[in-house]
């Protein structure tokens, strides 16, 4: 899907919009202080620094990972994490013989409260199209190559359920700290279109 | 509905194409109309179901030229009219007013 | 019908809106069970997709009971029932070019399933 529409220049699309919020805001329906908080939530606010932290406490705590693997709201919720677009979280686990991938083909469900607002990628067409049909080819396109004999899982979040990838814990990593191991853990490791990797 | 949203397995779409460090929104309407559907959704008069249902409802090939927040902005448009709190009719007169500069 | 609130709103963003329901529905199948997705091609809401119609599965997990979007969508009430996570293999789905160690794993409601 194209970012521009072919028929209506930008101009009208704002005009569109100016004049939605301007008749919303003055038939009472809207609070324009709300819609502040709401963008602010989700731009400055929520996003894969979330995730980022529960897969780091996953990788270091043993205890912690078995109880995100059997109950996921409950053990993100335990960091603090919970909300719309994440009330009932499933995470699926990586391993060298198991590569989880999460689509939405049907729109572009996406768990918030762990990686805030998904990317445009991951809502267009290219993506929802491809990822449940080729999953290899998509991860290609990522720079990801894996071997044949691996189990690629394509999660299709069709109901409310919200997926989470808990990556691979990248070799060479033994010594990094919690808070180090975070800053390694990216929003498309945590989408399942790379793996995390240790910078060289 | 057997319509163009239902992506699954489709061929011909094209590369997928990722920003690097893409922001959050890419412009200032995008902002508004995401915190407009949801500040909408909040005030009740349809359910999350209608909502994508209202979407998906947008006209198939202005769906597959559509940004994604045009798609929200068609779905929130289209369910203003159709709950009578909002008409097309409202709207287009409002930005016939914009456009003339008189707000 | 209240208009949202600045200062309820992140709360209210924090507690979400789960569509899970707490009631007793019985299941029609449990895990490891094979099912097919039926041929339902509705001219409404529904969240089968059409890759996966007539496609035989397994359940691979009951993730409980939810409201069901095809009837609650259209004001027809939330008809709660169980949602499964149903695993189709790639060559079940694409046909034998595809991988034959990949799979898809996609949620579905009890109403889009027949025993196989």
């Amino acid at each position: 899907m194209s970012k521009h529409r072919h028929t209506e220049p930008l101009s009208d699309l704002v005009l569109r919009v100016k004049a939605l919020e301007s008749l919303l805001v003055e038939k009472g329906l809207v609070d324009p202080a709300a819609l502040d908080v709401l963008i602010d939530t989700y731009e400055n606010k929520v996003g894969p620094r979330n995730g980022a932290q529960v897969v780091a406490r996953a990788w270091t705590d043993a205890g912690y990972k078995a109880r995100l693997l059997s109950d996921a709201g409950a053990a993100i919720a335990e960091l603090g994490f919970t909300g719309r677009q994440g009330e009932d979280m499933v995470v699926v686990e990586n391993t060298p013989k198991v590569h989880n991938l999460t689509v939405c083909t049907l729109c572009s469900c996406y768990p918030w409260p762990v990686l805030g607002l998904p990317p445009v990628w991951y809502k267009s067409a290219p993506y929802r199209s491809r990822a449940v049909r080729d999953p290899r080819g998509v991860l290609r396109e990522f720079g990801t190559e894996l071997p044949e004999d691996v189990e690629i899982r394509v999660w299709d979040s069709t109901a409310e359920l919200r997926y989470l990838v808990l990556p691979e814990r990248p070799a060479g990593t033994e010594t990094l700290g919690e808070d180090e191991l975070a800053a390694l853990v990216t929003r498309d490791a945590m989408i399942g279109v790379v793996k995390v990797t240790v910078p060289t | 509905m057997n319509s163009v949203h239902d992506l699954g397995g489709m061929d011909g779409l094209g590369p997928i194409v990722h920003e690097a460090d893409e922001p959050v929104f890419h412009a200032e309407w995008e902002r508004r109309v995401f915190a407009l559907t949801l500040a909408m959704g909040f005030y009740g008069a349809w359910n999350i179901d209608s909502s994508r249902h209202a979407r998906e409802r947008t006209p198939a090939a202005e769906y597959l030229s559509s940004s994604y927040y045009e798609i929200w902005l068609s779905g929130l448009e289209r369910l203003l009219d159709e709950t009578g709190l909002l008409t097309r009719a409202e709207v287009d007169a409002r930005i016939a007013t914009l456009r003339a500069g008189a707000v | 019908m209240p208009t949202l609130a600045a200062k309820e709103t992140p709360a209210l963003l924090r507690k979400g809106g789960s569509t899970r329901v707490a009631v007793d529905v019985p299941a029609s199948f449990a895990p490891g069970e094979r099912v097919v997705v039926r041929n339902l091609n509705p001219l409404g809401h529904t969240r089968a997709p059409r890759y996966i119609r007539c496609k035989t599965g397994t359940i691979a997990s009951d993730h409980g009971v939810f409201i069901f979007p095809d009837s609650h969508a259209h004001g027809k009430g939330p008809k709660p029932q169980h949602v499964y996570s149903v695993r189709f293999t790639a060559r079940e789905v694409w046909g034998d070019e595809a991988s034959p160690h990949d799979a898809i794993y996609i949620d579905l409601w009890d109403d889009y399933l027949d025993q196989a």
